[in-house]
């Protein structure tokens, strides 16, 4: 199991949950560069959990200004799609190019 | 009525092992975690939190109290047949589903654990450990790491009284929080519980902050002990049991390692219970991997020779057990084996001093006077 960033992230992007996130399984970070060619901060409309890094802390989701993330068993049926962006963006710390083109497009 | 919460936030103090951050953030070092904890929020454990810039955490009080033989923490080589005092307070940085404790460790995440607690000083515990005829003090049932500071405050006082001082740990520390202990700890018993960062995940954390813990561990001179729970399907396979026996190998050979049975419990009831054989071929893997001393626990009488200590060196027999009973004691006062004079790694005492009990027992029935029950 483990947390997903649902629709209200969406043009909100705060990253208070990037900076409590005890593993950095929350992605992109800001002014970070990635060397795997991913988009970046800027060019994402929303954040994403990493879902196999995710320990299920539950950390992140208080500090959400916007009440975007859910733990799998609470995320509210018609956001059950973030479950695959989520995971479509990035999963075991590896960038997931062709996925989040295909889900994009 | 108090909730939990409200009762666990009342008793605290300011903590040691934090650094402030700014806009009135704090970086807590008590655990692996590391967790950066803006104001009003808790860390991952739960019980440590931010309040106005400041780190404050658990004090006062105990969730659990309970005599136990030392060899049930496991300690094969610290003090045989001594009871341990054990006490633990509420709350843990990992999430295991097969958590044995998890009334305690998960009663601030999971509804369905509901715990007391009662208000208690240093010096009271302390007291009651040598009315009960403790030789040993140990900190378990939560993780000891996220309450160090109450726990260092008890050992203070225990060190002074002449008990030995322990943690019962996941071992997902921090160099800050082990330098903080390692005056006061005596025994520290690691439960490294897989060899794989995956399943670490799934527990609620990650496998190489323990195992750099394990290796700190033994090079600061705590006596450590490690346990692994064999959970079949999860953490069982020759090749994983290969890779965590080599490891602890390359760390010493002298490390007891506890290869323990799993029975179903809180929320992991699908793997079935570990069969004394699958236990004998995890301890095979240890002593091929060149630990010397490997022991089978959870299944008294059903695992061979596995539950006894022998001499790595001359193969005589030195403590014969039956679960937590020692049968015979056969170390010299030194601590060396009768036969060849080989030195055994441990903490000995110069002679057995009778087994206190073999099974465990709470402690006196106390008045009300001596602890002050909280009621939520």
């Amino acid at each position: 199991m483990a947390y997903i960033i649902a629709e209200p992230c969406i043009g909100t992007k705060d990253t208070a949950c990037v900076d409590v996130c005890p593993v950095d399984c929350i992605h992109p970070a800001k002014d970070r560069t990635y060397d795997d060619g991913r988009p970046t901060f800027d060019e994402v409309p929303q954040l994403y959990i990493d879902p196999t890094e995710c320990i299920d802390c539950g950390a992140c989701v208080p500090v959400c200004p916007v009440t975007a993330i859910f733990a799998l068993d609470d995320l509210p049926e018609k956001w059950q799609g973030y479950v695959e962006t989520n995971k479509n963006y990035v999963d075991s710390g590896e960038f997931q190019r062709d996925k989040h083109q295909r889900a994009r497009s | 009525m108090s909730t939990l919460r409200e009762v666990i936030h009342e008793n605290v103090r300011e903590g040691a092992l934090f650094e402030k951050l700014d806009r009135n953030w704090v970086r807590c070092f008590a655990c692996g975690h590391c967790c950066k904890i803006p104001e009003g929020q808790p860390g991952v454990c739960k019980v440590r939190y931010n309040r106005g810039g400041s780190l404050f955490v658990p004090w006062g009080y105990v969730g659990s109290i309970q005599c136990d033989p030392i060899e049930k923490k496991p300690f094969f080589h610290a003090h045989p047949g001594a009871l341990a005092y054990s006490f633990g307070m509420l709350g843990c940085d990992l999430h295991c589903a097969y958590c044995q404790n998890w009334v305690t460790s998960q009663a601030l995440r999971d509804p369905a654990a509901v715990a007391g607690s009662m208000q208690v000083t240093p010096a009271e515990l302390v007291h009651d450990a040598l009315r009960q005829g403790g030789r040993v003090i140990v900190s378990t049932y939560n993780e000891p790491l996220i309450t160090s500071e109450w726990a260092i405050a008890v050992f203070k006082e225990a060190r002074a009284a002449g008990l030995v001082t322990g943690f019962v740990s996941n071992g997902n520390g921090t160099p800050q929080v082990l330098e903080y202990v390692r005056p006061w700890v005596d025994l520290y018993k690691v439960d490294l519980k897989s060899f794989d960062d995956r399943h670490y995940r799934q527990l609620g954390g990650r496998l190489q902050p323990i195992l750099d813990s394990i290796g700190r561990l033994h090079e600061m001179g705590f006596w450590l002990e490690i346990v692994t729970l064999v959970i079949p399907g999860f953490n069982d396979s020759n090749d994983e049991l290969t890779r965590l026996a080599q490891f602890l190998a390359s760390v010493s050979p002298d490390i007891p390692w506890h290869v323990t049975a799993f029975h179903k419990d809180y929320k992991m009831t699908d793997p079935e219970n570990t069969t004394a054989e699958t236990l004998m071929r995890a301890a095979e893997i240890g002593k091929k991997a060149g630990l010397r001393y490997v022991y089978a626990g959870n299944l008294p009488g059903m695992v061979g020779d596995w539950e006894n200590t022998r001499c790595p060196n001359c193969q005589s027999l030195l403590i014969e057990r039956y679960g937590y009973l020692i049968k015979g004691y056969f170390l010299t006062p030194q601590g060396c084996c009768p036969s060849c004079a080989a030195s055994i790694p441990g903490r000995w005492d110069p002679a057995f001093r009778r087994q206190i009990t073999d099974r465990p027992f709470v402690p006196l029935v106390r008045s009300q006077s001596d602890f002050l029950v909280l009621d939520f």
